[in-house]
């Protein structure tokens, strides 16, 4: 069996909140805290989670496109988050980013031509006269057309600009990418455009994805594993079929019964999650899922379960569980 | 494949927001006026018309007459030429100084905001908040007085307003890039790998010009104003003339019953000063990103 | 005119609300044609829209970006910003009163006691500088004279209708001292204040979170029952609209293009974009995918429109004749509209 092409360990980010007369440190948010995974080479990752989880801080902390407190993270043999600035640069070419906004994440004063050019001027890939060709080539294979590339950003529709968005993340031929909720900006028609999009990328490169979504149903068909975030943590990870036909965790359970399913024949579940996510300021003892849990037991709020394989007959040894229930 | 737009050539922003200008009847009619102040400029600059400004007459406080059409001064001298000359002064002052208090302004305030919350935001911070808290026209006096015999002498004006003016500049400019840092395409740049400064450059300034624009002609009015009350008070230009020092005349004069250069000195300022406000407004409803961008 | 208030929320024998409804509808609008002046030119967001909501019927309108379901909500309360909007045909009859003719000093009347809006961010649609309590007091004396602790009482009730636990404290809170879910529960109060009969949602539960979402739904469908109130439910969330709404009317470039029974529009959709939609929404399937169905192309641009059918363009039947001629909007057999020339 391969290494893994990314592996985490223990990540933590944590933001000191401070208060009191002297603004001391009183507590922390605990963005992130303690997640580890690993993903192979040409597999993609589905990282769900609702609001404030921690999803998002962690695909940005994995690229150290911002503080991180602790933990280790291998993405193709080298160990990001010690290397030195020179390092860190190059290790750049092979982990990108794509994001949520298609209209914040274009610099609106440049060109598209200009946009996806600047990695290869960056790292100075080819000679300048290639470079132009090579943006075209990228420009096609994320489905646009060549006339594009004189025109500005607010020219575009989002689906479009998503699209620039990729063929940027695509010019230094990256081993891995972080997709940070690519489609959730998008109208509901052109999400499985882009979708499609990524997955013929992955099949045809051999790259490894980070999929982050708030949306179970986006992330179901396009991943090879999912993994279920709560309050920073990592509270379930399976095979994807595997979590969608079996979830463990009573979270992923809740969540998928939440969905709102365009069959109106289909029995409407009954609402079984109240209150909201618990505040970093007080956070619950134990299992964080507790306070809102229909089946908590006593022990679930003396102490935190960890991630572990669920020892049940019809699951494979793949599937984890963060839950004293198993 | 996907469809695109059906978009007639290239559309940058600056093209969109020149349009919308255009529109703009009443900053149209104001940028034409300040462009005719600006011609006039240059044509006394290069010695084409008013040079007679100092040539002494016979007849002083003479009316307005076909010669002299605001009539002449108590040297016989004709103010129209003087204030026509006063243009010239005028806009030398507000370009020498709109253009680098606001490029001073623009790259010290771009370098705050990006490197906000670590050492480099709080110098620059620090600074102009001392500047800020001299009293202009002391400041002026000082530096006038400091570079008194010195080359530099017939710039300590222009030192002086350039050495105050930035700041305002700094600060918006600060604001507005604080703001831009959060931006996604600020996070993809360092994502690919490019460094600190040349985000800056590149994307961070750039994304600025809408209000390095706007303040730069701030900066310009308020040059013309300073300049007109510094020489009034002796502080400013002392070779050649502007409204200021046909103001500081006026102030007799008036007691004699004569208008003539207190007419003509505050016409051809108030004219300049509210044509260049109106289109400074228009200016800045047309550069509005938000507004501009669809 | 002032509204009446309700003690108890009018509860409604089940059978009424099955049986056929002779009344007149709670909203009427016939060929309604809004207009908005752009850099690009003029253009028609709404082109022609007719529909009927009945008492205590909850009606879904779904579309995407452009489509133009926000401006008809705004337009039923003529918000309509103008300008550079305006209504230029068509009329709208809320509960007997004439929307279109209404000046504004009448309408500000008609805004929150007749019919109620809420709108996708709660954030943004609450002040952040008063509390809850001051926001809702100030609604309920705007169409009530009543004494401010009253207003305050009748406030508290409503908190409590919306199953806000803790109401008494909560009334004083700040917007920012709720999360999102409770802040939409709170926007759900102030609507429902006044008892209003019809209720527009524009996208109440997108800015939510899936499972706050589910609440938040059941809340507005339990209200809406109860107080036997006609719902206008706007989204694009085909999932939504499967759960909480009898009928539907599908939005595409400020046309219909389809509306039936919830039940037959999904079990049997007419119109080409109407199935490419149900298609291509990301959903829960049973089995894995390779690849997702797509709708191909992109919305056109509404300052562009291409000549006849609108989805022509996209349309994997068009044929020459549709982009010719604009399909008008016909029956169906099974009680429904559309508006094409090669329907299902």
């Amino acid at each position: 069996m391969e290494e893994p092409l990314v592996q985490v360990k223990n990540l933590k980010t944590h933001y000191p909140i401070k208060g009191g007369l002297l603004n001391r440190p009183i507590g922390a948010v605990k963005a992130v805290n303690g997640v580890s995974l690993d993903i192979q080479a040409g597999q993609t990752f589905g990282l769900v989670g609702e609001s404030g989880c921690g999803k998002s801080t962690f695909g940005r902390s994995i690229l150290r496109l911002q503080h991180v407190t602790s933990g280790e993270v291998q993405i193709n043999g080298k160990d990001i988050l010690s290397l030195d600035r020179q390092e860190l640069v190059k290790a750049r070419a092979d982990m990108q980013i794509i994001f949520q906004d298609p209209y914040g994440s274009l610099n609106p004063r440049m060109t598209i031509r200009q946009i996806v050019r600047e990695p290869l001027d960056t790292h100075k890939i080819g000679e300048r006269a290639d470079r132009d060709a090579e943006v075209m080539r990228l420009l096609e294979i994320c489905g646009l057309r060549r006339s594009v590339a004189d025109r500005y950003p607010h020219e575009f529709s989002g689906g479009q600009r998503q699209r620039i968005g990729i063929a940027r993340a695509l010019a230094l031929k990256p081993k891995f990418i972080v997709a940070d909720e690519p489609v959730s900006a998008l109208d509901v028609s052109v999400q499985s455009q882009v979708l499609n999009l990524i997955s013929n990328l992955q099949k045809e490169f051999g790259i490894s994805f980070l999929f982050i979504s708030h949306d179970l149903a986006v992330v179901q068909h396009i991943s090879h594993e999912v993994g279920v975030m709560y309050f920073g943590e990592l509270v379930e990870r399976a095979p994807a079929e595997e979590l969608y036909a079996a979830p463990k965790h009573p979270y992923t359970q809740a969540l998928l019964k939440a969905i709102p399913q365009p069959d109106p024949g289909r029995e409407k579940e009954h609402v079984s999650l109240t209150g909201d996510i618990p505040s970093h300021n007080d956070p619950p003892k134990g299992c964080p899922f507790q306070p809102r849990c229909p089946v908590a037991k006593p022990e679930c709020a003396e102490s935190k379960p960890p991630l572990k394989p669920v020892d049940v007959e019809e699951t494979s040894s793949k599937h984890q569980v963060a839950c004293w229930l198993y | 494949m996907s469809e695109e737009n059906i978009s007639t050539g290239r559309d940058s922003l600056w093209s969109k927001s020149r349009r919308k200008l255009m529109r703009d009847r009443a900053g149209v009619a104001a940028m034409i006026v300040v462009g005719v102040y600006g011609l006039i400029a240059i044509l006394v600059y290069l010695g084409l018309i008013g040079e007679n400004w100092s040539t002494l007459g016979e007849e002083g406080f003479g009316g307005m007459s076909s010669e002299h059409w605001f009539g002449t001064n108590i040297n016989g001298q004709d103010i129209f030429s003087r204030a026509i000359q006063g243009i010239k002064t005028a806009f030398e002052v507000g370009l020498v100084v709109a253009v680098t208090a606001t490029a001073i302004g623009g790259i010290l305030g771009a370098i705050a905001g990006y490197f906000h919350r670590t050492i480099v935001d709080e110098v620059i911070m620090w600074l102009y908040g001392c500047i800020d808290a001299i009293p202009f026209y002391l400041f002026v006096a000082a530096v006038a007085f400091s570079l008194k015999g010195t080359d530099l002498q017939p710039w300590g004006m222009h030192i002086a307003m350039i050495a105050t003016f930035w700041s305002s500049t700094c600060r918006i400019v600060r604001g507005e890039v604080i703001k831009i840092r959060g931006l996604e395409y600020i996070q993809a740049a360092k994502a690919v790998g490019v460094g600190p400064l040349t985000i800056v450059r590149r994307h961070v300034m750039p994304n600025t010009t809408h209000i390095l624009l706007v303040q730069s002609t701030i900066a310009f009015v308020g040059a013309i104003k300073s300049e007109v009350i510094l020489t009034f008070l002796g502080l400013g230009v002392v070779d050649g003339v502007s409204w200021g020092t046909m103001l500081s005349e006026s102030t007799s004069d008036v007691l004699r019953g004569h208008f003539g250069n207190f007419l003509g000195a505050s016409g051809f300022l108030f004219v300049l000063v509210i044509s260049f406000n109106m289109f400074a407004d228009a200016l800045q409803d047309a550069l509005d990103p938000k507004k501009v961008s669809s | 005119m002032l509204c009446k208030t309700r003690s108890t929320p009018r509860k409604l024998a089940p059978e009424s609300i099955m049986s056929e409804s002779t009344s007149k509808p709670v909203l009427s609008i016939q060929d309604l044609v809004v207009e908005f002046k752009t850099e690009a030119g003029l253009i028609r967001a709404l082109d022609g829209v007719s529909f009927e909501v009945q008492e205590g019927e909850a009606l879904g309108i779904v579309g995407e970006s452009g489509c133009g379901k926000s401006v008809t909500a705004l337009s039923i309360l003529k918000l309509i910003p103008s300008p550079p909007g305006r209504i230029a045909g068509g009329s709208i009859e809320l509960d007997g009163v004439d929307v279109v003719s209404q000046p504004d000093a009448e309408m500000r009347k008609v805004r929150g006691s007749l019919a109620s809006m809420i709108f996708q961010e709660p954030m943004t649609a609450l002040n952040p500088v008063f509390t809850i309590g001051n926001q809702m007091v100030e609604i309920i004396r705007v169409h009530q004279k009543v004494s401010k602790a009253e207003a305050k009482k009748q406030a508290i009730e409503m908190l409590r209708t919306v199953n806000i636990e803790s109401p008494e404290q909560r009334i004083d809170q700040y917007p920012h001292e709720l999360s999102g879910g409770m802040r939409q529960r709170v926007m759900i109060a102030m609507a429902l204040s006044c008892s209003p009969k019809l209720l527009i949602a524009d996208e109440p539960t997108t800015a939510l979170d899936v499972t706050v979402q589910a609440q938040v739904m059941e809340e507005i469908s339990r209200l809406q029952r109860e107080m036997n109130m006609g719902l206008i439910l706007i989204t694009h969330d085909l999932g939504v609209i499967a759960e909480s709404c009898t009928r539907v009317v599908v939005m595409y470039c400020g046309k219909i293009i389809e509306m039936a029974e919830t039940e037959e529009l999904f079990r049997n959709p007419r119109h080409p974009y109407t199935r490419g939609l149900l298609d291509s929404i990301p959903r829960i399937r049973e089995k894995k995918l390779e690849t997702l169905p797509i709708i191909e192309g992109m919305v056109p641009d509404l300052a562009n429109l291409p000549k006849g059918c609108r989805f022509a363009d996209r349309c994997p039947k068009a044929e020459d004749h549709c982009r010719e001629n604009e399909p008008p909007l016909e029956d169906t057999e099974s009680g429904g509209k559309v508006a094409c020339f090669i329907p299902n």
